[in-house]
């Protein structure tokens, strides 16, 4: 078959010096920002692009993709042992893994969590390895009036999946679609927003936005609480589950592999949104769901399981189609277009190495994951005991250095800092800066796509009703938008949507 | 004030700028939609929002907490130092160098925000600011300002 030659291929690419070592970095450093409460996986993406400057768009993908499914096996360290979610898919793991650490089964819930993770990884890599290319061949046919449908619908998605309510990510996202407008205008030339300001004419740097939003308006909020964490000490009998605990987390691993590969498939909040669609449904499932909450191995084992599913298949459409879902998927996009290389429907068979390079670094990865996490999670515990009041000056230099690496402008320097203040207030006012980040970056294609279908149809809007694609797309943007209208109106939320409106 | 009511004053903000200055660029034909179209358009629909928001926003205003100005300037003095600080760095990065004013910086930073002792913060800022500049300056061969330092 052609998948498996091409897999081949990939290996061939993936099992280098190089991007081996390269892969081993990425998922380290990923299970450290995923075991360090304050820094996310997006911090950790957007802190290490610069170091990818030298590289190859291989290695550098290889690398920055390591750090994001990294963090997702990182981030249950910290809460199974002290109560406090690593990254926001962890918050989950919370509710039942410190339950079963208090009861002394930490390194059982250690151990569930790494398999799971590591069983839904992999079983999503091999539905990305089939699914992103079938999407390619298919986009590929896509003209102006599609591609604008596709990214119409998948704004409606992101506003309605995101965390909080549809008309409190809308603006979020309105707001980075004009960002995006800065700078100049592709089809005529025209300057825009940019006031004279040279830095400016190439349009506003996505790596200070990011970096300013998710690094230092994460850190500002850190810092509001006390600087001095405490990290209690949990005693861990055993590493190993028992016979009982590996038997029962069976259904809920491959529940939750088919679960968050499904979800992650969609733009928002999917890492978030699948672990906890996944308890939810372990709970409803289980003999005894008043136990959930008393350290049920289910309730560990179905939402990790699900969060790296869930990870692993956001890599589908950022891939196949060229959009990013989330936040993380955005920011490796902008490390891939500052090789050269973007990714969408001509990218897989165009730079197939870099493709199943990418593909077959991502089961290397996830063995070299469960080696980390589990003999050796005791070095990765040892890191909580680093004093924050350390760690965060040492990031906010890294954020500053590194965005200055990117083009040695003291502008970017200032629109770090402005964003990072503008993250910071967004997050104290309860708006989400994902969708914001987003938009900022797939906002272009969709404003080009807009006006090149009108360019085509001599300005009739029927160019998008007379594609049965863009129509069907446009007619689902529509019934989503009106089933968002009536979520914001009725009386009484699901409790899936309650959680994603409270937000981690 | 609530909070839809502060986002809303950003939104509105955004707005009115993105209307501004997008009415000043050429708005094109039907067939060819001009480099105003979106930008305007998307300033109209800010400015609805932020509107609608701040109506909104009325109803909704949090009961304020009890605690007096001190209490509510204690909470963002930490983010504000940084900000400060940070802001101080860029200013004077250029002129000063990098590793001068990182280490500076650093120091500040451990001093007054992480309230470490003089001595420590000092050695923190030396190792960390020093460390940066080898990582950024010689590994990843980054261009780096030199101030007036000979180096």
């Amino acid at each position: 078959m052609e998948v498996l030659s091409n897999l081949f291929n990939g290996f061939q690419t993936a099992l280098t010096f190089q991007n081996i070592y390269l892969c081993f970095i990425g998922c380290l450093w990923g299970t450290v920002v995923g075991v360090l409460p304050g820094i996310g996986p997006l911090a950790g993406i957007t802190l290490l692009i610069p170091a990818t400057f030298g590289m190859d768009a291989t290695g550098a993908i290889i690398m920055l993709a390591g750090i994001y499914y990294g963090a997702m096996y990182g981030g249950s360290t910290t809460s199974i042992l002290m109560n406090i979610p690593g990254e926001s898919a962890s918050v989950v793991t919370c509710i039942d893994g410190y339950q079963m650490a208090r009861k002394g089964r930490g390194g059982a819930a250690l151990f569930i969590a790494a398999w799971g993770s590591w069983v839904g990884g992999t079983l999503s890599i091999v539905g990305l390895m089939f699914l992103a290319p079938f999407l390619a061949n298919v986009a590929v046919k896509f003209g102006p009036p599609e591609m604008f449908a596709l990214l119409l619908i998948a704004f409606i998605l992101l506003g309605s999946l995101g965390k909080g309510s549809f008309f409190k990510t809308v603006p979020m996202i309105l707001l980075g679609l004009l960002i995006g407008t800065i700078g100049m205008d592709p089809l005529t030339g025209t300057m825009r927003f940019t006031h004279g300001i040279k830095d400016l004419y190439d349009g506003i740097g996505f790596i200070p936005v990011a970096m300013g939003a998710f690094g230092i308006g994460e850190i500002l909020v850190s810092t509001e609480e006390s600087l001095v964490r405490f990290v209690s000490k949990v005693k861990m009998r055993e590493l190993l589950p028992s016979r009982e605990e590996l038997r029962a987390s069976w259904g809920p691993v491959f529940r939750g592999t088919g679960l968050g590969f499904l979800i992650g498939l969609l733009p928002g909040s999917a890492h978030v949104l699948s672990s906890f669609v996944s308890y939810t449904l372990e709970k409803r499932l289980a003999k005894r769901p008043e136990e959930f909450g008393t350290g049920r191995v289910e309730g560990v084992a179905g939402p990790e399981t699900a969060n790296n599913a869930a990870s692993e298949s956001a890599m589908i459409p950022f891939l196949g189609l060229g959009i990013p879902t989330g936040p993380a998927p955005a920011v490796m996009m902008i490390a891939l277009l500052i090789h050269g290389v973007r990714p969408g429907p001509l990218f897989i068979s165009e730079q197939p190495q870099v493709f199943w390079g990418l593909i077959a670094s991502m089961y290397i990865g996830n063995v070299i994951l469960i080696i980390l996490n589990l003999p050796l999670v005791g070095l990765f515990v040892n890191l909580l005991r680093v004093p924050f009041r350390i760690l965060f000056p040492v990031i906010l230099l890294i954020c500053l250095v590194g965005t200055y690496s990117v083009n040695s402008s003291v502008v970017e320097l200032v629109i770090l800092l402005f964003f990072g203040v503008l993250g910071y207030i967004f997050r104290k006012l309860d708006f989400d800066i994902a969708p914001f980040i987003l938009a900022m970056i797939i906002g272009p294609t969709l404003e080009m796509a807009f006006r090149q279908s009108l360019m085509r149809s001599a300005g009739s809007f029927s160019i998008f009703f007379k594609s049965p694609i863009a129509c069907t797309l446009i007619a689902l943007s529509c019934l989503l938008f009106i089933w968002n209208i009536y979520r914001a109106v009725r009386p009484k939320k699901a409790s899936w949507e309650k959680a994603l409106e409270e937000g981690e | 004030m609530s909070k839809e009511r502060g986002g809303s004053l950003i939104f509105l903000a955004a707005g009115i700028y993105g209307l501004i200055f997008s009415i000043q660029l050429p708005l094109g034909r039907w067939n060819q939609p001009g480099p105003a179209v979106f930008p305007l358009s998307l300033s109209i629909l800010l400015c609805i929002f932020g509107t609608s928001w701040f109506i909104q926003g009325k109803g909704n205003a949090e009961k304020k907490e009890t605690v007096g100005l001190g209490g509510f300037a204690q909470k963002f003095i930490t983010p504000i130092q940084i900000v400060a600080l940070t802001a101080a760095f860029i200013l004077t990065f250029d002129s000063l160098g990098y590793l001068l004013a990182a280490m500076l910086y650093l120091f500040v930073l451990f001093l007054w925000v992480s309230r470490y002792r003089f001595w420590t913060a000092l050695g923190l800022a030396i190792a960390f600011g020093a460390g940066s500049w080898l990582f950024f300056g010689k590994v990843l061969t980054t261009s780096l300002p030199k101030g007036f330092l000979p180096l």
